[in-house]
């Protein structure tokens, strides 16, 4: 089987020639990786390692910055790199809606739109895509967006004391995605697989926020964007980070999603025989593999033990091995060989 | 005089007008703020930490409750100082070198502030060095340790070695939290105490002032 029919296989509930893995790392990792396997492509690094990874493709945008902002991506944002010594990350450095007060100045902001992407860029890109891989287009992540347009706090705070300019600006973020996403679903029809869509509504130990102010303003949207993707046969790839147990029958049952990732299964509710019990018949599990101990901090055994001990405990589901996120620098070479290596040997079914 | 009821409900409904309006009103009245502060202020961050517990609050709840409670602070704080009156520690808190998330950080000080602490905010990305200055120029005598990622959390480590290279370890009490931290990290660290939440803090940064 190649790795986007192992991945089919589990949409189709029918059983691959074995556990499908994927790759999440940041860029640091990646070129430690290319570079110690004396890999010249991601996509030789997968075959070098088993990995099932994904493709992604979306059509490239033909102006990247904000118009009334030259040095702003095309929300409005800023960054800076912040480096922590082994690698470095980029924050936002502003927050262009922090100041608004009203939905009219929400409605005023000069948003992008979806027609400032080439999509004959696209058209060419997605007919040369490989077959052998799972292909990914657009992604839709509203309320994180809003996080970084408006400062974190506040835009929390605004679930509660300003609904209605939240609302406001996650339709305009979602009118954006839902053009953008159409687009490259007409044109990719029958090529692109599945969709990311996500928001991370779990902390490290409950809900960020009650279920009813995600039933209000995170559900309906994504529902609309999930509809449109199943319409032209596209799956709902779904990431939310942290304890989100309490919201999944919502998301299985409204949004409709078909993965779940990261599984973050050290978080309370998150455990993996219960969720496989109570959702192990309506969604496929992705990831699994713990980024907060396991794999960094943890030795190549301790890494063999959980992949194997995962194994065991998703055998009655459907699952794809991958770390729950991005694998970082302070992870060793030898636990993430012992992760792709593990499931290569005992992951045949 | 002022209902100081309505202090209690405005914190723990989170409308920071309300909260400041009753607090000007008490003060205006001459109302003992310590009084205000012990049997109003706290009672209401202690229900609100209680419901976010019991998962009936949320981040969102959380934050306007803070906002309330810190604009009544605002204005009591100047006559507390005034008056010497003593807090229940001073805390040195900051996220550490090359971390720049807050909000966790930001929510435990919000609760210990909201406990009668005082609180030194350090900010984020904060150094060894920033840590130990705080301690010995503005006696703080609890530091807390933040950090989101696997790749920064080590610091805390650095932190805390600091403080024992500088001959300061003994003058504070250490605690430490953010989502890939744990006890057991924490016993390995050396540091006194570990919570995985920002209600669990408090209850952590009392028992360790006490002791």
């Amino acid at each position: 089987m190649t790795p986007r029919e192992r991945w089919l296989a589990l949409f189709a509930r029918e059983k691959p020639d074995r556990i499908p893995t994927d790759y999440w790392a940041t860029d640091e990792v990646t070129s430690r990786l290319l570079r110690e396997f004396r890999c010249g492509t991601i996509d030789e690094l997968y075959t070098r390692l088993h990995i099932d990874g994904v493709v992604r493709i979306d059509a490239p945008r033909t102006c990247e910055h904000h118009p009334d902002d030259p040095r702003a991506d095309i929300w409005g944002m800023r960054r800076r790199t912040i480096n922590y010594g082994p690698g470095a990350y980029d924050e936002f450095d502003n927050h262009p809606l922090a100041a608004a007060t009203t939905v009219e100045q929400i409605h005023a902001y000069h948003w992008p739109s979806a027609e400032d992407h080439d999509y004959e860029a696209y058209r060419r890109e997605i007919r040369r895509a490989p077959r052998h891989r799972l292909i990914r287009s657009g992604e839709f992540e509203p309320f994180l967006l809003y996080c970084a347009m408006r400062g974190m706090e506040q835009a929390m705070m605004d679930l509660l004391v300003e609904p209605d300019m939240v609302q406001a600006a996650l339709d305009h973020i979602f009118q954006y995605h839902y053009n953008l996403n159409q687009r490259m679903f007409e044109i990719g029809k029958g090529i692109v697989d599945v969709v990311y869509i996500a928001e991370d509504l779990g902390g490290q130990t409950a809900l960020l926020f009650s279920r009813a102010q995600i039933r209000r303003f995170i559900l309906p949207n994504q529902k609309k964007m999930a509809d449109l993707a199943r319409s032209y046969g596209v799956h709902v790839f779904y990431h939310t980070d942290g304890a989100a147990r309490d919201i999944l029958p919502d998301l299985i049952t409204v949004t409709g999603i078909e993965v779940l990732n990261p599984i973050q299964w050290r978080c309370p509710g998150m455990e993996r025989d219960g969720l496989v019990r109570d959702f192990g018949d309506k969604v496929i599990f992705h990831g699994a593999v713990d980024n907060q101990q396991t794999l960094p901090f943890g030795s190549p055994d301790d890494v063999r033990r959980e992949v194997l001990d995962n194994i065991a405990i998703f055998s009655g589901a459907r699952w794809i091995c991958a770390p729950c996120h991005n694998l970082q620098p302070v992870t060793s070479t030898e636990n993430i060989l012992a992760l792709y290596n593990t499931i290569f040997e005992h992951g045949r079914l | 005089m002022e209902d100081l009821k309505k202090l209690y409900d405005a914190i723990l409904v989170g409308n920071f007008k309300a909260a400041r309006e009753v607090t000007e009103k008490a003060l205006a009245e001459n109302v003992d703020p310590q009084m205000m502060v012990q049997q109003y202020m706290i009672p209401a961050m202690d229900e609100v930490g209680r419901r976010y517990e019991a998962n009936e609050y949320f981040v969102p709840e959380l934050l306007i409750a803070a906002r309330a409670m810190k604009a009544s602070l605002e204005l009591i704080r100047p006559l507390l100082i005034a008056r010497g009156a003593e807090p229940a520690g001073r805390v040195a808190i900051g996220t550490v070198k090359g971390d720049l998330h807050d909000i966790g950080k930001n929510l435990v000080a919000a609760m210990l502030e909201g406990a009668g602490f005082e609180v030194i905010d350090l900010g984020v990305d904060v150094t060894p060095e920033k840590f130990i200055t705080a301690v010995n120029e503005r006696n703080a005598n609890l530091v807390a340790m933040s950090a989101l990622l696997t790749t920064t959390m080590s610091s805390m480590k650095t932190i805390v070695e600091a403080f024992r290279t500088a001959g300061a370890r003994s003058k504070v009490k250490i605690m430490i939290g953010g989502a890939p931290v744990t006890q057991k990290y924490a016993d390995e660290i050396g540091a006194d105490g570990y919570s995985s939440n920002a209600n669990g803090a408090v209850a952590l940064a009392r028992r360790l002032t006490a002791a």
